[in-house]
């Protein structure tokens, strides 16, 4: 397996592409690739990068997402591109697919018709990893996770990103659409997610709630729980969302895991109904959650060694990170530590691929094999291949 | 039976006992646990107060850890765009350097300047970053309605922005509303010798707030642009001025060059004319110096001691003339080129003998010393020896006429950069100042008693510098009036 990123920050759209293309092509040899990933900021000319890219690499089947930053060995970039092209072995096979206008209403089945989609044709194949870029902006997100989960197996191990730009597939640039690709065969690889955010206070729970929406906590509105901890009321509280929300999320009790799993606020109702970025279940115990600079390097730090065990010793050929957001706000100018830690677990010359998403995907706990995957937020989830 | 009823009750009591006891230590240990779990509920209660104060304190630090970072992020793309602008003396580079990454870390998105241009009384605007064409021509014309609000507040040096905006100025909505933009600032740049304009940096974002901080920023970005524009300006104004100045260089130096060239013409006119009289005087001159020297003969019949007299004097001016006729000679031919100087080494103590041998009659005469500082075989010179032999003749020769007697005329030598200099230096009366630059010049004499009495043609010196010219030399003079004077000349090592 060869696996090549390139990366530009040119600020002419098509040598940026060209560039990075040349890059991860001469990083596998100049061989035809098997798979492209584009990773773009969203300011660049999307129609443009597509269009140039897609002529370098003809039929070659591509996907790709777009963020404010995104990741790679240098470090985390506002204006840039980059470009992981992969030539796989005989014995690893994938499949690519995406599902388009996809809306709150039709999340649940356009997560089975993808996760359909990508089981086509891997009948009798050892099946291993799905990889899933959603476009962040489609209410209840998380009903495509379940929804892909009914067709792949509830436990089956993925790794995914909520983005804020619009995703690519091929020759498309979409928004409200969901692309994905499943490997089988003899894909060596381990994942790692935490998130670094510690609970404080006294633990509640959720006494009414509605999808992604927790209307009563402890019997009471919602907001309460927030405007008693901030000392602010309703009006502040949503005028404030913006420096609150990235920074203390709300922490679900999982039984029988060790960590909690986070729910960062989206929005606050005039009513005191607090809306997530992702599921609120009615009867989880909570905490208000929070974290630091050292929690969430160290997180970080974890995330990666956790994802360099899964490859039973092997070394990495190629590292995939979806960060959150959130954790870009709370590392403000010192965001390339994390980067600098991934780097030096898995050695500077390990290619890295990444972006700052809204919500990622990935197992809770990744050493737990048969572990559920979830949806995150204000996680780091990485992904090691090796082979 | 009774004893039965009695162990019964017995045991009923004591059951009841047990159980009031058991009941007791239960109730006690109810009550015991109700008191901890209310000690829990108030240590929770507690933990969720101490959590609040954290939570506050930690928003706290938070927001002022943003605002930091934003500050550090803003004063980094300040120093980077200062630099940036500073790299350039062209004034519209000055404004392309504004580039959108700039402006974003900066924390805006969109960017104008607008410059006062005098000749049109309007601003005309010289970058727009998130603006379409439409709008900036849109705020063109709004700027230009109210121009004269604008200039004023430009030249009193005021910034304006959402957070602060001047009395009796334009309202901030519709300030809002003509640069779409919902936070602003906006600073004047202000050159100090040309035309003012101002920077408006903006964001249609409605989270983001302007601090002083952010003005301070603008500020002194508005700063820099004002003293690289002042810059640029210069720059350009002392490009045009050297490139005017280069024109007229180069004109003149046509000019110096034409006129060179008709002196050059006119030099050689010159001496082909005294080439040519000199000729033709010379034949003349020897039939009257020939005459006069038969008729002092005799031969032709005795000649009155009157007439003798007056022929010795036609032949010894003949003599005079004749030399002066060969010097001027002599001159035009090295200037011509026409004698080409043979050159061959030697050595320049031997040359100096030659002359000393030559000149000791009138040395001794004079009662003049001549110091030789040269040892022999120290200075190899390439030289045409005749050529150099008259040099010597006629610097000797010049000091041994202005040294009194008692006198000392000195000849020296050295080594410099591949030459030797000569240096002939005596105890004579000096050469005044003025005279100095002249004294190479054909006829030139300088004004002293010892030349009013002594005859001379004035060409000796002319001559001497030719020669050493010739053998690519140069030739200076130094002296101190009442003290003597030295002559120095180079001549190529052998």
């Amino acid at each position: 397996m060869q696996i090549g990123v390139g990366f530009s920050s040119n600020n002419d759209h098509i040598k940026a592409t060209q560039e990075a293309f040349n890059k991860a092509a001469s990083a596998i040899n100049r061989r035809r690739p098997d798979l492209a990933l584009l990773f773009n900021t969203i300011k660049l000319n999307h129609p443009l990068v597509l269009k140039t890219i897609r002529d370098s690499l003809e039929d070659i089947p591509l996907l790709g997402l777009s963020s404010p930053s995104i990741i790679v060995n240098q470090g985390s970039y506002k204006n840039g591109l980059a470009i992981a092209l992969f030539s796989f072995p005989e014995d690893i096979y994938f499949n690519t697919t995406c599902v388009k206008e996809i809306s709150g209403d039709n999340a649940s089945a356009s997560g089975e018709e993808l996760g359909e989609d990508l089981l086509y044709g891997c009948k009798g194949i050892r099946r291993n990893l799905s990889i899933i870029f959603l476009d962040g902006q489609i209410p209840e997100g998380r009903n495509i996770i379940f929804g892909m989960q009914k067709r792949v197996g509830r436990s089956f191990p993925m790794v995914g990103a909520s983005t804020l730009g619009p995703i690519y597939f091929n020759n498309s640039i979409l928004n409200n659409a969901a692309c994905g690709i499943l490997f089988g065969g003899k894909l060596n690889f381990g994942l790692g997610v935490k998130h670094g955010w510690q609970p404080l206070g006294k633990p509640r729970r959720v006494t009414l709630s509605l999808g992604n929406t927790a209307l009563e906590i402890d019997n009471k509105p919602a907001a309460r729980l927030y405007q008693e901890y901030f000392a602010m009321d309703n009006a502040s509280l949503r005028n404030d969302l913006k420096h609150i929300a990235p920074f203390y999320p709300l922490g679900i009790d999982i039984s029988g895991k060790k960590e909690y799993l986070l729910r960062s606020l989206s929005s606050i109702d005039e009513s005191g109904s607090l809306a997530f970025n992702g599921d609120m279940p009615q009867g989880s115990r909570i905490r208000l959650m929070i974290s630091s600079k050292d929690y969430c390097l160290e997180s970080a730090r974890q995330a990666a060694e956790l994802a360099k065990k899964g490859l039973r010793n092997q070394k990495a050929k190629f590292v995939l990170v979806f960060n959150s957001l959130a954790r870009s706000r709370l590392l403000g100018r010192q965001e390339n530590i994390e980067i600098e830690a991934i780097n030096k677990v898995f050695g500077a010359d390990v290619p890295i691929l990444g972006a700052y998403t809204l919500a990622e995907q990935a197992p809770l706990n990744s050493t737990d094999y048969l572990g559920m995957p979830y949806f995150h937020n204000n996680s780091i989830a990485i992904l090691a291949m090796a082979g | 039976m009774l004893e039965t009823n009695i162990i019964t009750i017995l045991i009923a009591t004591l059951i009841i006992i047990y159980l009031a006891a058991m009941l007791l230590t239960k109730m006690q240990k109810a009550r015991q646990l109700e008191q901890e779990a209310e000690e829990l509920k108030k240590s929770l209660d507690n933990m969720d107060e101490q959590a609040k104060i954290i939570v506050r304190t930690d928003i706290e630090l938070n927001r002022i850890q943003e605002e930091l970072d934003k500050k550090i992020s803003g004063l980094y793309a300040l120093q980077r765009l200062s630099h940036s602008i500073s790299m350039t003396l062209v004034e519209d580079q000055i404004f392309q350097r504004l580039s959108p990454e700039y402006i974003d870390e900066l924390g805006f998105e969109k960017s104008l300047v607008f410059l006062w241009d005098k000749k049109s009384g309007a601003f005309l605007p010289k970058t727009a970053l998130g603006y379409m064409e439409e709008e900036k021509e849109l705020i063109s014309s709004h700027l230009n309605g109210n121009k004269e609000k604008f200039l004023s507040l430009i030249e009193e040096d005021k910034t304006l922005s959402s957070i602060t905006t001047p009395d009796n100025f334009i309202d901030k909505n519709t300030l809002h509303s003509i640069f779409k933009a919902n936070y602003f600032i906006m600073a004047p740049i202000l050159p100090k010798q040309s035309e003012c304009g101002f920077i408006f940096i903006g964001t249609g974002k409605t989270e983001t707030l302007i601090t002083e901080g952010d003005e301070e920023l603008i500020k002194i970005l508005a700063t820099q642009l004002g003293q690289a524009l002042e810059n640029a300006r210069l720059f350009e104004k002392t490009w045009n001025s050297q490139q005017e100045l280069e024109e007229k260089v180069g004109a003149r130096t046509q000019e110096l060059t034409a006129a060179l060239e008709e002196v050059k013409k006119m030099n050689k006119r010159k001496t082909d004319f005294v080439s040519s009289v000199s000729h033709e005087l010379r034949t003349p001159l020897t039939s009257i110096k020939g005459y006069a020297a038969i008729l002092l003969t005799g031969k032709l019949g005795e000649i009155p001691a009157e007439a003798k007299q007056r022929l010795e004097k036609i032949n010894r001016h003949s003599d005079e003339l004749g030399h002066i006729v060969n010097e001027l000679l002599d001159i035009s031919r090295i200037e011509s080129g026409k004698v080409t100087m043979s050159l061959e080494p030697c050595d320049l103590r031997e040359v100096i003998n030659k002359i000393e041998d030559l000149l000791s009659g009138q040395l001794k005469e004079k009662k003049i010393n001549l110091d030789i500082l040269i040892p022999p075989n120290d200075f190899r010179i390439l030289i045409d020896q005749t050529q150099i032999g008259r040099v010597f003749i006629n610097l000797v020769g010049n000091a041994m006429k202005f040294t009194p007697a008692e006198g000392k005329i000195s000849i020296s030598a050295k080594k410099i950069e591949g030459l030797i200099q000569i240096d002939v230096s005596d105890t004579g009366c000096g050469i005044p100042q003025e005279a100095k630059d002249s004294i190479f010049e054909e006829f030139f004499r300088v004004e002293n008693t010892i030349n009013q009495e002594v005859k001379g043609t004035g060409l000796g010196l002319a001559l001497v510098k030719r020669i050493i010219e010739a053998h690519q030399g140069r030739i200076w003079v130094d002296s101190i009036m009442g003290k003597g004077t030295t002559f120095s000349f180079t001549l190529p090592q052998g």
